[in-house]
């Protein structure tokens, strides 16, 4: 394709609804997809999920910063897992709007800082629908912030320009899990959920996952035309282009 | 008097060409090459330096964690050998020659943040004994890298 072609070909991203899916699995999609991806055998795509209860820890391994024994994690009903995305310890869990973009940076020819700016802005806008004031971390604080309460967390994997893992936006997650870590390694934040900060009655998560994930679509992508695919258990629905 | 004119003339001049110039930020230096994944490096007769680019760490943001290569391991041209942290994203580095490690820059380990406030200098990350002098042929130099980035920075 010429250069002049490539302009004027819509960015397509692909989007993929997985409802709840075991960690490791996620992880196994997410490389092949980056696999993929690096190869163009695929548009950029978007995953779009829930994790049972699961604690994880990026390449760093801080587990200094989990505070109780791994063989209680069992009890819990929760998992612990070691990945290669930065950031330091997360919980996941059901109603926590999970989103894993596996895009090309290379191709739109941004870095790492820009890509989480852009998340960031992202769960910003999206929690504003609900009237929501959010901000951006502070430096060394990267993620999003209802004054001084964590509400949206990042962490990403960059590989040959290709991205993994990504957000996780808590919509109305069980915050008790949060009291067993250290969340994102800052002591003496609190940890809060959309609805906790907010009266106005939530949609039902799968809606408002998708929300989220035109947030980013639109924060990517505002002035170029683009459309979105989706792609659950019951068949391929194309979107309007936004 | 002729001599403060001089050096008037000469200081407005300069400022003129300062202004002139595009808002094309980072800095590459002339003798090294680039690999278009953005790490430079730098060869002595079989033995080369490599690190990340003023390109690279501006666009990264605080570098905050660097994992290095165990010394005698293999590198090759193009594929990944360690990694940075930075803004809760990890990036992959990838290696601009192949050979053998022989050499890491321990500092990082204490002090990531080198890797953006030097990273042509105190910044290293490591030093391998080529395989293959040939691959540097594959490289840019500096004025292809130096277009490499604005088309790059361009395409958003």
């Amino acid at each position: 394709m010429d250069d002049l072609q490539k302009m004027r070909s819509p960015r397509t991203l692909e989007v993929w609804k997985l409802g709840t899916v075991n960690y490791l699995k996620s992880l196994k999609v997410e490389d092949k997809l980056v696999s993929d991806r690096k190869a163009n055998r695929i548009p950029d795509t978007l995953l779009s999920l829930q994790h049972p209860p699961s604690y994880t820890l990026g390449k760093r391994r801080t587990d200094h910063n989990l505070l109780i024994p791994e063989a209680d994690l069992k009890g819990l009903g929760a998992e612990l897992h070691y990945t290669q995305r930065g950031g330091d310890i997360t919980f996941h869990g059901p109603h926590q709007a999970i989103l894993y973009p596996i895009i090309s940076l290379r191709s739109i020819g941004i870095g790492a800082r820009n890509y989480v700016e852009t998340l960031e802005r992202s769960m910003i806008e999206f929690a504003s629908v609900y009237r929501v004031k959010a901000r951006a971390g502070h430096k060394g604080e990267t993620g999003v912030w209802v004054g001084d309460r964590k509400i949206g967390a990042i962490g990403v994997r960059i590989s040959s320009g290709i991205t993994s893992h990504g957000l996780a936006f808590n919509i109305d997650p069980d915050l008790k899990y949060f009291e067993h870590i250290v969340p994102c390694g800052i002591a003496d934040k609190e940890v809060t959920s959309l609805r906790r900060e907010t009266d106005t009655m939530l949609l039902h998560s799968e809606e408002m996952m998708m929300l989220c994930g035109r947030k980013i679509l639109h924060s990517f992508w505002t002035t170029r035309r683009r459309s979105i695919k989706t792609n659950s258990p019951s068949g391929l629905t194309r979107f309007n282009p936004v | 008097m002729a001599a403060r004119f001089l050096w008037a003339s000469r200081a407005a001049s300069h400022l003129r060409i300062s202004v002139a110039q595009r808002g094309f930020a980072s800095v590459v230096l002339k003798d090294l090459k680039y690999a278009d994944s953005h790490e430079w490096v730098k060869i002595d007769g079989n033995k080369a330096t490599f690190g990340i680019t003023d390109h690279a760490q501006d666009h990264l943001g605080d570098v905050v964690y660097v994992e290095l290569p165990d010394l005698g391991r293999s590198v090759s041209q193009g594929e990944s050998f360690g990694a940075v942290e930075s803004v809760k994203a990890t990036s992959d580095i990838n290696s601009p020659v192949s050979g053998k490690v022989v050499e890491v820059n321990e500092v990082l380990t204490e002090s990531p943040g080198l890797v953006n406030t030097s990273p042509y200098e105190e910044g290293w990350i490591i030093k391998v004994e080529l395989s293959d002098a040939g691959e540097v042929e594959k490289l840019m130099d500096s004025d292809k890298y130096s277009k490499f980035c604005e088309e790059e920075d361009a395409k958003h």
